[in-house]
């Protein structure tokens, strides 16, 4: 997706949250009778609706607001939503498609080295919690891209964030980071 | 409280006595907990629509609390003050709103253990608490995070001697722990602490060792003083194995230290899995390969047997010629079956010319025969794609154009971001998602039956609620709205600020307004009466509408609102006038508004008129509501309409 002005790091997202409001009530018990595609789960009072073209996971609720998930960019999370409405609107609801939004991206990359985790959360106190009762992962937030990202020992990193831009930029910030505290690969295997 | 266990023999019979405020445990008589009622918080509603939580004595609770929770996890005193000072701060910070204080307790505790480095593990608090070690660590983080408290990593060293003393080792147990301090140091620098369990390393560490001094102790035992599962210490053990630090003997163990570093372990795991997917690809690559050289040689052979059938076909057809007519039927079928047979010869060898393409081969091998049948599969595929329906067979830009042309004559939305764009919507995978009639009414059929029960009771549910109405015993619940949203306060002095703040946080109970206010009055005259009131008459709306019906009728809410307000706003400075007179012109129908709802409320004062029915009890409401909107409208906040409704909640 992205590339580091140093090293080419292949940033691969691998899902897509967003959320839009169609405006108008949506009987959930008719799209669970109509629909082909869907899971009614009453005791919650929402719908799942599947797309196989983006193939997205969408929750319904019946005030009209519909959280779609599972896309792989922001592009195709708004095509997967646009679709969705449109299915919608066949079903018989006079849909407005409005407040579209991404909320949030999940994206992995992978370091060509390894970290020191203990030294990384040494060195980036405030930022870093590494907690391996709990999880095995660093834990390093950025505040002001509000993105999280876990930091492994083997040089994966996860990164959450409001959108694709925020990833890249937290994956470009925390690489002089980690880089400081890498661990040289000692055995070369190809 | 029924579900509580006894922390000290942990029976569930637990006796609570509200009179004296303490639970006992009748197993064993020990007083579990004794002024209960400080423990709960208790919430207020205070008449200024907020709420505030009374009678918890925080300090006093959460000492004896800490104190409770480290006796049991044997801190000394020193610890228990530090952990007690983290509390205090995390309550002056409100860090204990909306977590539970018992949670907060035990990150505190853990804090404590974390700096001090005590062998404590979060695992032990939430074991001694009965709750989730993920929660607890949640809060811990929370609150490390908040109080900037940078606890050190966790050493795994700490645990040794505690698990090792756990495990009775007796005399040698000093020995043992220090073999068991000596692997974990190798297995640090071999990369296999990161990101693991330190208890898990730690119990792996000791089991070695303990075999290493002739004890016999099995996994088992060890996974039941380290709490780790059971496939979690094998796996560190293999880990272990895999370091060439296992390959030395106790004694060059113990005299030893290799230099280098392994790569961790998961490392190792990942490059080895990658290998061994090499591997198979390079295999999987040779096989083919193989094949392809067998098939070569099942073709030569087919050759050679084909080159040496057209003989034994002439000589068939010799044989024909001067046979009878019986012999030139077999010979016929004779030549049917060859034919056969070369259109195998044939398939097969299309099949390894497949295999050569696709593995991108030599594609250098003797083909001879075959080729005019090359021909015959493509078309055959193609004659099985063509039945696919294309775009323009199954009309659906028609039907695109048509939904976009509906859509186009909707009026709802011919402009801005509502607006769907279609664009590159495929309208019939769409449609084959949503079930046509048939199909929807037998699955209809099976959703009603299968959630009959709930149907009924939804019915049952709503005869209920019409049955009552009609009693008029039924009461709505309403939803309750958050009391944080509050209108803005809009004031041009501080003063005036201060005053609107006042009035809409009531801050202390204690205070005696009506002094205040005698206060504050002595301050000025009051020249700004008629306009000022106004400006409050949002307030006041808000406060005759909180009021129930009956109280209503008792007096005038306005105006007796207004009394109160009227000298707190009539000591607004001079710079008041000019905004009072700015606002003045758009007012000649305001002018008259205060009084207005007075008359309104006057008229709805009567108790009879509440008593008849409930219904009508909004209608007042709405009359008096629109003036008061207006009002505010000059003062700018629109929005006011639906705000007062959600005041209801109060």
């Amino acid at each position: 997706m992205d590339a580091d002005s140093d090293v080419a790091l292949d940033i691969l997202i691998t899902n897509v949250v967003c959320v839009f409001r169609t405006r108008c009530h949506l009987n959930l018990r008719k799209i669970a009778l109509e629909g082909a595609n869907v899971i009614y789960k009453r005791d919650v009072g929402k719908v799942l609706m599947k797309l196989r073209k983006p193939r997205i996971t969408a929750t319904i609720w019946s005030s009209g607001k519909i959280i779609c998930t599972g896309a792989t960019s922001e592009e195709e999370a708004k095509f997967g939503a646009r679709r969705l409405a449109r299915s919608l609107q066949k079903l018989g609801f006079q849909v407005i498609f409005t407040d579209f939004k991404v909320v949030n991206v999940l994206a992995v990359c992978n370091m060509p080295f390894e970290i020191r985790l203990p030294e990384f959360t040494k060195n980036n106190r405030p930022h870093a919690s590494y907690e391996p009762e709990l999880h095995p992962a660093v834990c390093y937030r950025i505040k002001s891209l509000r993105a999280t990202l876990q930091i492994f020992s083997t040089g994966s990193i996860t990164v959450t964030g409001p959108n694709v831009k925020a990833v890249a930029t937290a994956v470009e910030q925390i690489y002089p980071f980690v880089f400081e505290s890498r661990k040289e690969i000692l055995s070369f295997t190809t | 409280m029924t579900g509580r266990v006894c922390r000290g023999c942990g029976g569930t019979d637990i006796e609570l006595d509200a009179a004296r405020g303490d639970a006992v445990c009748t197993a064993c008589g020990s007083v579990l907990e004794d002024n209960i009622i400080v423990s709960e918080v208790q919430f207020v509603e205070s008449s200024g629509g907020g709420s505030s939580a009374v009678g918890q004595f925080v300090s006093l609770d959460g000492r004896r609390h800490i104190h409770h929770l480290g006796n049991q996890l044997q801190l000394n005193q020193h610890c228990l003050d530090t952990a007690f000072n983290f509390f205090k701060m995390a309550v002056s910070r409100h860090l204990t709103r909306g977590r539970k204080m018992a949670h907060v307790i035990a990150a505190c505790l853990y804090l404590v253990c974390r700096t001090e480095g005590t062998p404590h593990m979060l695992l032990d608090l939430s074991d001694l608490l009965q709750v989730n070690v993920y929660v607890l660590g949640k809060t811990f983080l929370l609150l490390a995070r908040e109080l900037c408290i940078n606890a050190p990593a966790i050493d795994p060293c700490l645990y040794i001697p505690r698990f090792a003393h756990l495990l009775e080792f007796g005399e040698k147990n000093h020995e043992v722990s220090m073999t068991a301090l000596r692997l974990l140091q190798r297995m640090k620098r071999d990369w296999m602490h990161t990101g693991r369990r330190p208890s898990g390393l730690c119990g792996a560490a000791l089991l070695v060792a303990a075999r290493m001094h002739d004890f016999r102790r099995t996994v088992k035992e060890v996974i039941s003083v380290v709490k780790v599962c059971e496939s979690t210490l094998r796996k560190r053990l293999t880990e272990f194995e895999d370091t060439p630090t296992s390959q030395l003997t106790i004694d060059e163990f113990m005299k030893i230290d290799l230099e280098e570093e392994c790569d961790p372990p998961s490392y190792t795991a990942g490059q080895r899995k990658l290998r061994m997917k090499q591997l198979e690809q390079v295999l999987s690559k040779k096989l083919e390969e193989v094949e392809g050289e067998i098939s070569s040689y099942q073709d030569a052979i087919e050759i050679e047997l084909e080159n040496s059938r057209p003989k034994a076909k002439g000589g068939l057809a010799s044989l024909a010629k001067d046979g009878s007519t019986e012999d030139t039927t077999s010979s016929l079928c004779g030549e049917e079956d060859t034919e056969d047979e070369e259109l195998e010869a044939a398939a097969s060898h299309l099949n390894k010319d497949l295999y050569r393409e696709l593995l991108g081969g030599a594609p250098g091998s003797s083909e001879a025969a075959g080729s005019p049948e090359w021909g015959g599969r493509p078309p055959a595929l193609g004659s099985l794609l063509d039945p696919l329906p294309t775009a323009a067979s199954l009309g659906i830009s028609d039907s695109i154009r048509e939904c976009i042309s509906s859509q186009s004559s909707d009026p709802k939305d011919a402009s801005g971001d509502g607006e769907l764009d279609l664009s590159g919507i495929d309208d019939l995978e769409i449609d084959r998602y949503i079930l046509n009639e048939s199909e929807a009414r037998v699955k209809a059929e099976l959703w009603m039956r299968e959630n009959a029960e709930y149907l009924r009771e939804q019915r049952e549910k709503e005869a209920r609620i019409a049955k009552e109405k009609e009693l008029g015993i039924y009461k709505e619940h309403k939803p309750k709205k958050s009391c944080k949203r509050r209108e803005p306060i809009q004031a041009s002095t501080a003063r005036e600020a201060i005053e609107k703040m006042l009035e809409q946080k009531k801050i202390s109970s204690k205070i005696n307004y009506s002094v205040l206010r005698g206060l504050s009055s002595a301050g000025g005259g009051s020249p700004h009466r008629e306009d000022a009131q106004p400006k409050h008459s949002a307030s006041a709306r808000k406060l005759s509408r909180r009021r129930t019906p009956a109280s209503r009728s008792g007096a005038d809410p306005v105006t007796s609102v207004g009394k109160r307000l009227r000298p707190l706003v009539s000591t607004q400075p001079a710079k008041k006038v000019a905004t009072g007179e700015a606002l003045l012109p758009s007012s000649p129908t305001l002018g008259s508004e205060p009084a207005r709802p007075q008359a309104v409320l006057v008229e709805s004062g009567p108790v009879s008129y509440h008593a008849d029915e409930e219904a009508d009890e909004e209608e007042p409401d709405e009359e008096d509501g629109e003036p008061c909107v207006s009002a505010l409208q000059m003062m700018g906040s629109n929005d006011y309409g639906c705000d007062g409704d959600e005041d209801d909640g109060y």
